[in-house]
């Protein structure tokens, strides 16, 4: 049985299609972007090592702390957003005298199973200055409060980041619907015993329990802004002139348009790096959580 | 008295759940609405409602100028072959990992976990060189190989839960029978995990149906290789006068994806959301 178990040739084949496809497209490119943040490159030709200087350049761009600013807005807004619309609903959805429970859901749920790019678009059609069905409606309701949406400089970020929070909201909520399942009746009815009221009910027994679940939420919230691109690449292209840029967008226009390969990877490994400290903080600021670590659970998916 | 204030406070929180479904749908009720109008009805006569008349000519427009056919049957190509060839290098993958006797297989398990902190953002330029550099680009492979790889991560991660509760005397009485390590791996254990695999194959499908970072930077250029993402921004570009045709599109390349979810709402669910759920 050993012998079966532990026949080398067996385990070689069995390892060797995965191993090979994830060393030459993820390990091996994680490895590029940290080499290569060090040279001056343009992608074709020879590269030249130039030590910090793509790291200093970053530095000293204004596009840098505008980008890192809009990550930390964007993280910030679709946190607040999700996490406390999600939380709410989530624990009103769970009532079972709540009629039509699992409309909710799926009504909630839908805008996450919907490309990026329709999202997107659609709500670039939305929010559109001129035909946009938000001034459509400002209008029909008799406001004059129509804007140029996409079009604000310190506004625009925020109409970004909100169709993010709106397309990801029912990904938070799927989550914590799943963890008050969780959790035994039992402690309610002890609850319901002790006279404890509903608010106070979820506040001291429901939240505490879904330690895990928002831990989670937060780590894909969090990351997510700093790794904000597709709604500005397609909804903005990073203006009106560098007010929406983010890191990734730094990273995609300095490769795809501008063709400074080593200084978008600079950005890139400053994006990886960033990831990494809010994962170490959050696995911080959560670590008497229960059950597994972050490794197990698909973060920054 | 307790039991009023339950009762004020289901119907505020009954409140609230319509008004943000009402968030959550109408935006894409008024899509299908849009698509179907004349832009005469989108921006003047009837933005909100109902089309008054309704055109179905767009939809034809969409599927005949717009090369809608060809986007659909890319996405279908790649995100079927993708989905077949992750979970067929997983299930191999995790089997070896968790089932098998050897060194270092806690190490390779790790170094496959990795990949779940790997943005896919921050690698988009080095996977564009690789696919150049290995001739792909223009071909299918250029996002087939890629997008297998960025989903073995999860896609192992999930298998591991199910190997590791297969009980040992599978292989036992499949050794004992004669049954080489290939044979018992394939008519004994994979139809064991196929719970797994189901959540697998949903959740890398969905995730390349929709996907559009890699695809951007890798077929974006290339009229013949455009998955549904990119098909959809084809009106971006220049200043579309042509909304109706513009919603028809998105409502194409939107649809199998909602039938999939209305029909597996709750397989949908838990394959988007294993990630958190998965026991490890």
């Amino acid at each position: 049985m050993k012998r079966y178990l532990s026949n080398p040739v067996a385990i070689v084949l069995f390892i060797a299609p995965a191993l090979t496809l994830f060393a030459v497209f993820v390990l091996s490119s994680i490895v590029q972007v940290f080499y290569f943040s060090f040279f001056d490159w343009n992608g074709v030709g020879n590269a030249v090592f130039t030590g910090l200087d793509n790291y200093a350049a970053l530095w000293n761009a204004s596009a840098f702390a505008v980008a890192n600013g809009n990550g930390l807005k964007f993280a910030l807004l679709i946190t607040a957003y999700q996490m406390a619309l999600a939380s709410v609903f989530a624990i009103a959805v769970s009532n079972p005298r709540v009629p039509l429970r699992r409309f909710f859901r799926s009504a909630y749920f839908i805008p996450v199973v919907l490309s990026v790019t329709v999202v997107c678009q659609l709500w670039a059609s939305i929010l559109d200055a001129d035909n946009g069905l938000l001034n459509h409606l400002l209008a029909a309701l008799g406001s004059d409060a129509r804007q140029n949406w996409l079009g604000k400089r310190y506004a625009a970020i925020y109409a970004v980041a909100f169709v993010n929070a709106w397309q990801w909201m029912g990904y938070q909520f799927a989550l914590l619907v799943a963890g008050i399942k969780s959790i035994s009746t039992e402690l309610y009815e002890a609850a319901e015993i002790d006279g404890a009221t509903s608010v106070k009910t979820h506040w001291y027994v429901t939240l505490p329990l879904l330690k895990e679940t928002y831990y989670f939420c937060l780590l894909i919230s969090v990351t997510g802004g700093i790794k904000a691109f597709t709604e500005i690449q397609i909804m903005t292209g990073g203006g009106p002139g560098t007010a929406t840029y983010t890191l990734t967008y730094i990273m995609y226009r300095a490769a795809f348009v501008s063709h400074k390969y080593g200084y978008g990877l600079a950005a890139a490994s400053v994006l990886v790096l960033e990831c990494v400290a809010v994962i170490l903080l959050l696995g911080f600021l959560f670590r008497d959580r229960e059950r597994k670590p972050a490794l197990e659970r698909g973060a920054l998916r | 008295m307790k039991k009023r204030r339950r009762g004020a406070g289901a119907v505020f929180f009954s409140a609230l759940l319509w008004l943000y479904a009402l968030i959550s749908l109408y935006p894409l009720l008024w899509m299908f609405f849009y698509s179907l109008k004349s832009n005469e009805e989108i921006f003047v006569t009837n933005p909100f409602g109902l089309p008054l008349k309704w055109q179905w000519g767009n939809y034809v427009n969409a599927w005949l100028k717009y090369d809608v056919p060809l986007y659909f049957q890319n996405s279908l190509l790649v995100g079927a072959a993708a989905v077949l060839l992750t979970v067929a290098c997983a299930l191999l993958f995790t089997y070896a990992v968790s089932r098998m006797r050897w060194r270092l297989r806690k190490a390779a398990r790790t170094l496959m976990a990795l990949g779940m902190f790997i943005p896919v953002q921050a690698i988009m330029i080095p996977v564009v060189q690789t696919v150049n550099r290995l001739g792909l680009l223009g071909t299918y492979g250029s996002l087939i190989l890629p997008y297998a790889a960025i989903n073995l991560s999860f896609a192992t991660m999930v298998f591991f839960g199910f190997f590791q509760g297969i009980p040992k005397e599978m292989e036992e009485a499949a050794c004992i029978d004669g049954a080489s390590i290939y044979r018992a791996f394939w008519h004994v254990i994979v139809p064991l995990v196929s719970p797994a695999t189901i959540t697998v194959v949903i959740y890398v499908f969905l995730a390349c149906w929709n996907e559009f970072i890699l695809a951007n930077v890798l077929v974006g250029g290339m009229a013949k290789l455009k998955t549904l993402p990119l098909g959809v921004l084809f009106f971006q570009g220049q200043f579309t006068t042509d909304w109706g045709s513009m919603g028809a599109t998105m409502m194409i390349a939107s649809l199998p994806a909602i039938l999939v979810y209305v029909i597996f709402s709750e397989q949908v669910e838990r394959a988007m959301t294993v990630g958190a759920a998965v026991k490890g």
